[in-house]
């Protein structure tokens, strides 16, 4: 497989569709398929609709410390705690949004309790070090069910996880300069070494199911 | 009337009715062809098709609310998605009645389930055609593999399938295209089970298209994006859209009319044949009646199976064709939800390129040769190797820039196998209709009354614990059989409600897919089976209606219909 075929870009897919449907679509018409929205704004831009302001600033908080900023944008770059709100909002049930607020409240009266001050006004620290417990402790006891429930209840940090991984490896940022993604791969090798797999990095897959 | 006459009227377009399409109008008989659902014109109609996952709102993910509309097809865990579920019935529209818990999913549209269809395309062989004779299960078959030979040949070369011969007694080889490659970590397993327990493995075969067709310029080969379940932009897999609507079309022999529900079949007493159908609208909701001289039936299983049974004249009180009691009966489909999956090392320098759309293929051993168990017939794995992800992590407690550096190196390889089991046919695995429910359009529902009984929960012992067997055997870690429950019908191979056979007090269809008591009408879809075999279906259906379709117009030349 050549370099310019992984490189394909998405107008070019397009125009070989058209052309391998023998013209019957005008490039343009093909064109019109492109009906996605463009990627999220800055988290600046960020209006909560399911959290109120101050939930909204912890929930963003917590993500960016799960997938914070590097050489690469992090969690509120790419608008995860829009996406957790959205989420939230249509996506999940009452009982999940009762069960997250709640866990919510708890996690901000634990940072009251042991510094006085809401998570918020924490240093960047004491909220690593917060989230890092409640962290640990919640995967530890997920891995601890034997058997594992059918329908497991995550507290609000595990959904937290879950849904900053989810928002932050879907997004264009997260797929295409975290890990590496072809629209169109035009071939397939079996078996190579890693470093000759594109850049070595591992692929974006998709992830519409449960995590 | 006239304008409303046709040499033959084909009801549906799926898998089934597209080849009927095809075969009918390129022997000239001008052909009306119906579908329920609205058109969808190939690539146009694909909205998703070349959307990229963060151009979908929620990850893709669907809502809490088409979640419940769209219950029974949500089922299967892949199908309602913000890619997909399009292509999928909105139960609220379409209710169905399950006396027990079954999955009936269904696509009503132009192609209908060719476009989101698995593609799995395997022969079944001798033995699954002498299986019941051989068992003393329900009735024979009244063909055998010989009488089908030419027309898989037929349909694997028009369709194109991707696969490798292997002289598998129990799986034949095939006309294919070049196969598709199995990955480091499959190639060492399908060694390793060949040396420890002497099982064979093929890679999947598949239609898709490896290299070119001569006769189908306009399709285009595989892309590796593995989306096919959006309608393929290149028409590099076979559905109706990408291959046989296209040769009918080009006849200017078809006349295709979306948006015609199909409830019932005309019965003229006196001649004692099928005159047409009747068709609702779905748009204007008027209703209109078609003629031709002869019907084929290519609505789906049940699709089929509910359209005789509405078919109520007086020759004919008990559902059309139906002197044998037994349409709406003998429910098969292939079980599974069953498998088991583990970690291999050592192979951590080995990654791939691309999205193979397929995987590898085990065909059954059980009961084969001098393999004797405890139930009948047997299973088949499809399954397959690659490494994980940023999914593997959730439950890691790795944070902050430590977690993203992780997510960005390959993950550890698995390998995973999931068991496709034959299920008897069984009288009393039913549908039937439920007059006290009714659809959108004030049409009587379905339900449905079915169960795996001992043969297949015999069965499924050695589903979950060959697979994990095979898997220790290769010497892989943490190996972790499953068995989760299902509803007959998740498989989506329903099957057998209209059954042929030999004998018309048995069976509703003859060995040429005949209504037996009404000549004129052919059914061709999955209803038609007399058993399941472990094997995808696709391919045997597409195959026993290019053969009927021969038949019914060398019968019409005959002047015999």
């Amino acid at each position: 497989m050549s370099a310019d075929n992984m490189n394909m870009n998405r107008r070019q897919v397009l125009q070989r569709a058209a052309y391998l449907m023998g013209g019957a679509l005008s490039a343009p018409a093909v064109l019109g398929l492109l009906s996605g929205c463009a990627p999220k704004q800055e988290e600046a831009l960020w209006e909560p609709v399911f959290f109120s302001k101050e939930q909204g600033a912890i929930v963003a908080d917590v993500a960016e410390i799960i997938i914070p900023r590097t050489k690469t944008p992090g969690a509120k770059d790419v608008g995860v705690p829009g996406f957790i709100d959205t989420m939230l909002k249509d996506v999940y049930e009452q009982a999940d949004r009762d069960r997250y607020l709640a866990g919510l409240k708890e996690f901000d009266d634990a940072a009251r309790k042991a510094h006085g001050k809401p998570f918020v006004e924490l240093s960047k620290a004491q909220q690593t070090e917060q989230v890092r417990k409640f962290n640990d402790d919640a995967i530890a006891t997920e891995l601890s069910y034997d058997p594992r429930p059918k329908d497991l209840k995550r507290p609000f940090i595990l959904m937290t996880r879950e849904l900053t991984l989810l928002g932050f490896f879907c997004s264009e940022v997260g797929a295409t300069q975290v890990l590496q993604y072809v629209a169109v791969p035009g071939g397939f090798q079996a078996c190579v070494p890693v470093a000759e797999a594109g850049n070595g990095r591992a692929w974006a897959q998709e992830a519409m199911g449960r995590l | 009337m006239n304008e409303n006459t046709y040499d033959a009227i084909v009801v549906g377009t799926g898998i089934s009715g597209g080849w009927a399409a095809k075969e009918l109008t390129e022997k000239g008989l001008k052909t009306l062809v119906l579908d329920r659902g609205r058109n969808v014109r190939h690539v146009q109609d694909y909205p998703t098709a070349t959307t990229d996952i963060w151009e979908f709102p929620y990850a893709g993910r669907a809502t809490a609310e088409e979640l419940r509309r769209q219950e029974t097809a949500a089922r299967t865990g892949y199908a309602i998605t913000q890619a997909s579920k399009h292509w999928f019935v909105d139960d609220t529209e379409f209710p169905y009645t399950e006396k027990q818990r079954f999955d009936w999913v269904r696509g009503y549209h132009v192609g209908g389930r060719s476009i989101m269809w698995g593609r799995q395309s395997y022969r079944w062989s001798p033995m699954d055609f002498e299986a019941n004779a051989k068992d003393g299960i329900a009735v024979d078959w009244p063909i055998r593999y010989d009488d089908l030979a030419p027309w898989y040949d037929h349909v694997e070369q028009f369709i194109g399938v991707s696969g490798q011969n292997e002289g598998f007694a129990q799986l034949p080889d095939g006309k294919f295209l070049p196969p598709m490659e199995m990955n480091c970590v499959e190639k060492h397993f399908k060694q390793q089970v060949a040396e420890k327990l002497g099982r064979q493995l093929t890679i999947g075969r598949v239609a898709h298209l490896t290299a070119p067709l001569a006769h189908s310029p306009q399709r285009g080969t595989c892309q590796y994006r593995n989306m096919c379940i959006r309608g393929c932009p290149f028409g590099a897999y076979f559905s109706s859209q990408s291959s046989t609507l296209p040769a009918a079309e080009k006849t200017g022999n078809m006349t295709l009319r979306p948006n015609s529900i199909v409830y019932e079949i005309i019965y003229d007493e006196k001649k004692g044949r099928a005159s047409g159908v009747r068709v609702l609208d779905a748009e204007t909701r008027q209703t209109t009646d078609f003629f031709a001289k002869v019907i084929f039936l290519n609505a789906s299983t049940f699709g089929s199976t509910y359209i005789m049974m509405n078919s109520i004249s007086k020759r004919f009180p008990n559902g059309f064709g139906n002197d044998s009691g037994e349409l709406g009966c003998n429910i098969m489909d292939h079980q599974l939800e069953i498998g088991a999956r583990a970690m291999v090392d050592g192979f951590d320098d080995k990654y791939y390129t691309g999205r193979r759309p397929n995987g590898i293929y085990i065909p059954r051993y059980r009961n084969v040769g001098k393999d004797k168990r405890d139930y009948l017939r047997g299973f088949g794995y499809q399954g397959g190797a690659s490494r994980g992800g940023w999914t593997g992590l959730m439950l890691d407690t790795k944070l902050g820039e430590e977690l993203k550096e992780r997510a960005a190196e390959p993950g550890p390889w698995y390998m995973g196998l999931g068991g496709f089991g034959e299920i008897l046919p069984y009288h009393e695995n039913r549908v039937t209709m439920d007059h006290s429910r009714k659809d959108k359009y004030g049409m009587p529902v379905l339900a449905f009354d079915a169960v795996l009984r001992q043969n297949e929960l015999a069965m499924r012992k050695d589903m979950a614990n060959d697979a994990a067997e095979m898997l220790e055997a290769a010497g892989y870690r943490n190996v972790r059989s499953y068995d989760r429950e299902m509803g007959i019908g998740l498989g989506i191979h329903e099957m057998g409600t209209a059954r042929m056979g030999r004998d018309p007090k048995t069976s509703v269809l003859n060995a040429h897919n005949q209504v037996h008591a009404c000549k004129n009408v052919y059914v061709t879809d999955g209803s038609c089976m007399t058993s399941a075999a472990c094997q995808n279906p696709s391919l045997t259906y597409m195959a026993l209606t290019a053969r009927a379709c021969n038949h019914a117009v060398e019968e019409l030349k005959r002047m015999n219909i």
